[in-house]
């Protein structure tokens, strides 16, 4: 019951994060920062603004790319396969990065080609990370990695891929070439206005939610170690992005991939034969 | 009874195009947004994008290269829209007035809502036309609904 209460909060807790991150972003950089309750203001605006859309499967995708990174979220709660969580979340990948194409915008689809590059860089790395979970729980599935004790110790380097990757999937600085604000204006969000821009941007907020439940996941049934590791995290993230710059998308996919892949690689060989 | 409306204000996206400026005003502007004068505790954001916009920041006094772009972009804004004329040039042309290659001020090309003088216009004025604009705007959003 409590589970099915905060999957349907979900954007809602979403959203409240992602104020909570702006404020703590602008006091990282000695300002005063907006209302907590911002990103709900934005909320209330962007639904009040006249309809104005390009055509119409642009705007669904952006709907089904909501809809399944809620299902993920829903997923990971309810005590699904691992694997299928993140197959489910690539799922919702690709539906932004059709979204990208379907316009004729070059910025979208610039932002769209990137988007594609990200998901080669990170998706090796989420799966090996199942790996590595199915190694210490004997399960891919969250049920029963939630009902096992802390991994952390054992899957620490698996933890540091996960740090690595966190930044593409938030769109934070030095990973953040796929939205890359300054330069492509969005990339793929760039069409979007209104209400239609709304949809996105929850799913921008499910998409925190997606990932600090995988966070969670290495703190196993020990919620206090779940949460001081979210929060962690969380002060991580925000302070690399207000102190690196961006990084090219090329350059991404080759830190990511030779950087991530090594880590993952030594902790599951560890697990193995250690 | 709770009112979408009135949360229109509070979260106001600008917009800011250079319409031939000497890059005084867009460096103010940028002022704004930077820890000592904090714009984004009123919820702002600098978009870069129309379609996301609610307040058009315009700089500059409108050279002839930069007049169909100025009216492109206030057609992809969706309604409701503000539009401030920051600087002297914007507003009437300032030292470029009656020169062969400018339009003298914006509002020859679309309707501007706010003014904001001064070469170049100072931070402190340019939030408070800010901050007026968000009045516009409600009053804007209230005629738009009916």
């Amino acid at each position: 019951m409590i589970s099915w209460i905060f999957i349907l909060l979900t954007p809602l807790i979403g959203g409240v994060i992602y104020g909570v991150e702006r404020v703590v972003k602008a006091r990282m950089q000695n300002r005063v920062g907006p209302p907590i309750l911002q990103p709900f203001y934005d909320m209330y605006k962007l639904l009040a603004k006249e309809p104005v859309y390009i055509n119409s499967p642009h705007i669904v995708y952006a709907i089904l790319h909501m809809l399944t990174l809620w299902l993920a979220v829903a997923m990971v709660i309810l005590g699904y396969s691992l694997l299928y969580v993140i197959f489910i979340h690539l799922v919702a990948s690709i539906f932004l990065v059709l979204a990208g194409f379907s316009v004729r915008s070059i910025y979208s689809h610039i932002g769209a080609n990137r988007e594609l590059q990200t998901i080669v860089a990170y998706e090796p790395i989420l799966i090996l990370i199942a790996v590595g979970f199915y190694m210490v729980n004997g399960s891919f599935d969250t049920n029963m990695i939630f009902q096992n004790s802390s991994s952390l110790d054992e899957m620490f380097l698996l933890f540091l891929a996960l740090l690595l990757i966190i930044p593409i999937k938030l769109k934070k600085s030095p990973f953040d070439a796929a939205e890359a604000h300054q330069e492509i204006v969005g990339g793929v969000e760039l069409e979007y206005s209104g209400l239609f821009f709304e949809i996105l941007y929850m799913a921008k907020w499910i998409e925190y939610i997606f990932i600090y439940s995988l966070v969670f996941l290495f703190a196993g049934d020990n919620l206090l170690i779940g949460l001081f590791l979210s929060i962690l995290v969380f002060f991580i993230i925000n302070l690399l992005d207000n102190s690196t710059a961006r990084v090219k998308i090329e350059h991404l996919v080759k830190i990511v991939l030779s950087v991530g892949i090594l880590l993952c690689l030594i902790n599951i060989i560890g697990l193995k034969y250690v | 009874m709770f009112d979408i409306k009135k949360y229109r204000k509070k979260s106001p996206w600008i917009l800011h195009y250079n319409a031939g400026s000497c890059n005084g005003c867009d460096i103010e502007i940028l002022a704004c947004l930077s820890p000592k004068y904090d714009l984004e505790r009123f919820g702002v954001i600098n978009t870069g994008n129309p379609k996301q916009s609610d307040i058009f920041l315009i700089t500059g006094p409108v050279t002839y290269r930069s007049r169909a772009r100025i009216v492109e972009l206030y057609e992809q804004i969706p309604e409701p829209k503000v539009v401030v004329a920051v600087g002297s040039c914007a507003s009437t042309g300032g030292v470029f007035r009656g020169m062969y290659n400018v339009e003298d001020g914006i509002d020859r090309y679309i309707p501007v809502d706010v003014y904001i003088p001064g070469c170049a216009a100072s931070p402190e004025l340019i939030i408070d036309g800010v901050v007026k604009a968000l009045e516009v705007l409600e009053e804007k959003g209230k005629s738009n609904d009916k």
